[in-house]
C-alpha cells in the first residue's frame, strides 16, 4: 500500500465515515480513493472553517468524521477550531498537507506553512508529521485513537517528502 | 416580528428533531424557550451554525433545523453553495434577518442595503425559499418545512428585542448532552 491507500484504509478500519475537505493537490491522492469507495461519504466544502463546522455537527449526531485541508486552509479554521472543537471537546482529525516546505516554488505559501505546527502548538493540539511510509498505518492508527480519547482535534500533517509536493 | 416570540413557535412544533442555535441572543433565547436535549447552542465559531446543521443533516434521517443570522450568514455565504451542491432534503435553516449585527452596536448589516438571503439561497439551489415577516406566515410554512421534502431556506424578517439574561449553559456540557441522545455512552465510539 503507498501512503493514501494506507491512510484510507486506517479511516475505514476507525470507522471515521464522514469527510469534510477543501481540495488540495496531494490530498486529493487520498480524497480520490475515499470518493471511490461507497463507505465514505465526502463533503467539498467552501472553505475549511465550514468542513470544521459540518466534521462537528456529524460528531454530534453520532457519526465519526475527519476534515483534509490545505495549511493555507488551516489558517482559515483556526477561529473554529478555537471556539467550537476546543470549549466544546469535539475531536476531529485533520489531516494538513503542510506547504512551504521543501520544493515550495510559491513564496505566499511558505508563512502560513511554516506557521501552522507552532499555532497548533499554541493550541495546544497535538500534532504529528508524516514524512516517510516507516510505521505509516501505527502512526495514523494512534494519532487517531488519542484524538478520540482525548476529546480533542488532533493534526496529522503531510509533507513532501512523504507525498512528492507541488510542483509549478 | 420579535425573535423570542418566534423561537417560541416553532420550538411549539418541533418534536425530537436537532435545533442548533446560532451564537449570542438566539442561543440564549432558545434555551428560554425550551431547555431540551437536542438543542445545540453555539458560543463562538460564528458563520458555522448552517454548517454544523448541515454535517448533523447528512449523517441522519431527520428533519435538522438551523436558527441562523443575517450576519453570520454573511460570513460564511459558501455554506448555501455547499447545501446546493449536496441537497440534505431534511435541512431547515432559519434566518433570524434583524438587518443588523445587533450585538456589536446594531450597525448595519448588508442585508439593510439590499442583499436578499433567499435570493442567494435560490441561486445556490435550495428546493423551498421563503421570506416572512409576521408569526402567522411563520407558523405555517414551518409546519410545511417539517412535513415537506427541502432542502428549506426561510428568511423571518425581525426586530430586536431587550435580550434576555444569557443561557446558563456550557459548550462541553451541550455537547455531552446533545450527543448522548444519538449515541448510547455505553457503546461510545472512539
Amino acid at each position: 500500500m503507498d501512503w493514501a491507500q494506507t491512510i484510507a484504509s486506517v479511516l475505514k478500519k476507525e470507522n471515521i465515515s464522514i469527510i469534510a475537505y477543501v481540495p488540495d493537490v496531494n490530498i486529493h491522492q487520498v480524497t480520490k480513493l475515499l470518493d471511490e469507495d461507497p463507505f465514505f461519504q465526502l463533503i467539498s466544502a467552501s472553505r475549511e472553517e465550514e468542513a470544521i463546522g459540518i466534521a462537528s455537527g456529524a460528531y454530534a449526531v453520532g457519526r465519526k468524521s475527519a476534515v483534509f485541508m490545505q495549511s493555507s486552509g488551516f489558517g482559515n479554521s483556526i477561529n473554529a477550531i478555537a471556539s467550537l472543537n476546543i470549549p466544546s471537546r469535539i475531536p476531529i482529525p485533520l489531516f494538513i498537507n503542510l506547504r512551504g516546505e521543501h520544493g515550495e516554488f510559491n513564496i505566499a505559501q511558505v508563512t502560513m506553512g511554516r506557521s501552522t505546527r507552532p499555532i497548533l502548538d499554541v493550541l495546544g493540539l497535538p500534532h504529528y508529521t508524516l514524512e516517510n511510509d516507516h510505521e505509516l498505518e501505527k502512526k495514523v492508527a494512534g494519532a487517531i485513537k488519542l484524538c478520540y480519547s482525548s476529546h480533542e482535534p488532533l493534526a496529522i500533517c503531510f509533507t513532501p517528502l512523504l507525498h512528492g509536493g507541488k510542483n509549478a | 416580528m420579535l425573535r423570542y416570540s418566534a423561537t417560541k413557535l416553532i420550538m411549539k412544533q418541533i418534536t425530537d428533531q436537532p435545533v442548533v442555535s446560532n451564537l449570542g441572543p438566539t442561543s440564549d433565547e432558545l434555551w428560554h424557550a425550551s431547555k431540551r436535549d437536542r438543542n445545540f447552542y453555539t458560543y463562538g465559531s460564528m458563520g458555522l451554525c448552517s454548517s454544523i446543521a448541515l454535517g448533523m443533516a447528512v449523517s441522519i434521517d431527520q428533519k435538522v433545523i438551523a436558527l441562523e443570522g443575517d450576519g453570520s450568514t454573511l460570513m460564511n455565504l459558501g455554506s448555501l453553495g455547499t447545501v446546493g451542491r449536496i441537497m440534505p432534503d431534511n435541512l431547515i435553516i432559519v434566518v433570524w434577518d434583524n438587518e443588523k449585527w445587533a450585538q456589536t452596536g446594531y450597525q448595519a448589516s448588508h442585508t439593510a442595503y439590499g442583499t436578499d438571503l433567499e435570493s442567494v439561497a435560490l441561486a445556490t439551489g435550495f428546493k423551498k425559499t421563503s421570506t416572512v415577516s409576521n408569526e402567522e406566515d411563520l407558523d405555517l410554512i414551518f409546519a410545511q418545512a417539517l412535513e415537506e421534502p427541502g432542502p428549506w431556506y426561510i428568511v423571518a424578517k425581525i426586530q430586536e428585542q431587550k435580550y434576555l439574561p444569557v443561557a446558563p449553559v456550557e459548550p462541553e456540557a451541550t455537547m455531552h448532552r446533545f450527543r448522548s441522545t444519538f449515541v448510547d455512552e455505553e457503546k461510545r465510539i472512539g
